[in-house]
């Protein structure tokens, strides 16, 4: 594969997709696949095990300076936000909230776009705030791939959307379509 | 986040001559991104970054302070603090004196949620509690105790979560009210500490990285939380073993939710949930 690792940004109206989306998966997925999902405050425990059950990777909560591995999913832990270092590491912060959103989609996303280059696949799903578009264009900047939701396909539009605003995506697509889109990728 | 390298380099060096800070080995993207943070606010470019702080000393101590981090919770993580009572502190309870320090404190929240447990406990009477921070403006926070209302309300989930329920034993339930610790006066957005918390702790500025222990003794209980998230693998590794000569022998560190130890370190200590023990 031409990429050395999925990042993926999700809100409100995306849980549906992105269950979907890792019971698609195999186990033996070849990069590293990083979520970075916006949950309730206070539903800050078993959301793992909740993605877990359709889930053929395991997924890990990761530590801090955890590395990345394929044939993982590693999704941001609540409370905290999550950067990838040069290397291909985990690094936690526990900084304030950005633009309402700790973990904020922006930040994994910009620190990826950073760190992986050209070698990143960015995908922006369904959500109801303006978090992940200016980290998207970051990856964009940088000579990754970026796909955003189709607004017509996501359950609430306005995070794609926002994204449209400010860059020209590689793709717009469907939920369905994203899942072919990462299962062709070998 | 497009800073260049180089230019972060420069005013790593810049700061570590001036006034002896240092920030060579912190975490890059986090680092990055804390600079960014502080040239957006001050509309200033890099290069007047750089020159602003070689030439006023007063701009580079809030500077410093504003890279630092300073978010703290009261009871951040319950489960953990649910642990701290019921599996950790029952193995000093015997001793006579309890040695606790709190390293990169800020505004003290976790401070006073280990006094309250140890309140809880009887054994406030007995502990020595330390708490350093790089930043004075949030130690001085920390001394008064005092925090909005307004913001921090799920506080007091939190505490009814650590201090009314035990998750090793469901038919436990400890009716204790909040006003015991803690006087809230909503007109005037006031979430505070009372005196019996307040008097108790010692808070003293002092940078992990570069000084010493400061206090002349070792502790039973070190709280480093998701401070060292903050830098990188080696300088992690060097404090581990810092703080394995700071603790007494079966003395506990206690990282972060988050944080763990990872190679030769590890066979210095005894992992005991989220707590490190001194072997």
């Amino acid at each position: 594969m031409s990429y050395k690792a999925v990042i993926i940004g999700g809100s409100a109206g995306s849980f549906q997709i992105i269950t979907a989306l890792l019971s698609a998966l195999p186990k033996n997925y070849s990069v590293p696949v990083i979520l970075c999902l916006h949950r309730l405050k206070h539903i800050r425990k078993g959301f793992d095990d909740a993605l877990s059950i359709k889930s053929n990777m395991p997924i890990i909560e990761p530590t801090d300076k955890e590395h990345l591995k394929p044939g993982f999913i590693y999704l941001a832990p609540a409370n905290y936000h999550m950067y990838i270092e040069l290397g291909g590491f985990i690094a936690l912060s526990t900084e304030p909230p950005v633009n309402h959103s700790r973990p904020s989609i922006d930040l994994s996303f910009a620190s990826a776009a950073y760190s992986y280059k050209n070698k990143l696949l960015g995908i922006l799903l369904s959500g109801a705030n303006k978090d992940g578009a200016y980290g998207l264009k970051r990856i964009k900047d940088e000579g990754g791939t970026v796909i955003v939701q189709d607004p017509k396909d996501a359950q609430v539009a306005t995070m794609p959307e926002t994204a449209l605003d400010i860059l020209s995506p590689d793709y717009i697509l469907s939920s369905k379509q994203i899942i072919e889109f990462l299962l062709k990728l070998k | 986040m497009s800073l260049e390298t180089d230019k972060i380099q420069e005013f790593i060096t810049t700061i570590k001559q001036h006034a002896g800070y240092d920030f060579n080995d912190y975490s890059e993207r986090s680092f990055a991104r804390r600079i960014d943070r502080i040239l957006v606010d001050s509309k200033l470019s890099m290069d007047d970054l750089i020159i602003k702080v070689k030439k006023d000393a007063d701009f580079l101590e809030q500077t410093v302070k504003n890279i630092t981090v300073n978010t703290t919770e009261l009871f951040r993580d319950p489960e953990v603090w649910q642990s701290i009572r019921y599996r950790i502190l029952p193995r000093y309870e015997s001793q006579n004196v309890i040695n606790i320090w709190h390293v990169g404190s800020s505004t003290g929240q976790e401070v006073y949620s280990m006094l309250i447990l140890l309140n809880e406990m009887n054994l406030l009477d007995k502990a020595k509690v330390f708490a350093t921070d790089l930043n004075t403006d949030v130690l001085e926070v920390a001394k008064k105790g005092e925090y909005k209302y307004r913001y921090n309300k799920e506080y007091l989930i939190n505490f009814d979560k650590v201090i009314k329920e035990n998750p090793y034993n469901y038919d436990e339930y400890n009716n204790v009210p909040y006003e015991d610790y803690i006087t809230i006066d909503k007109n005037r957005d006031l979430f505070a500490m009372k005196p019996l918390l307040t008097k108790k702790p010692i808070f003293r500025k002092h940078d992990i990285i570069t000084e010493t222990n400061i206090f002349n003794t070792k502790f039973d209980i070190i709280f480093c939380r998701n401070v060292l998230i903050y830098f990188n693998s080696n300088l992690q590794n060097r404090l581990f073993e810092y703080f394995h000569n700071q603790l007494f022998k079966n003395g506990c560190l206690i990282l972060g939710a988050h944080e763990s130890m990872l190679g030769p370190i590890t066979a210095k200590y005894r992992k005991k949930g989220s707590a490190y023990i001194k072997k």
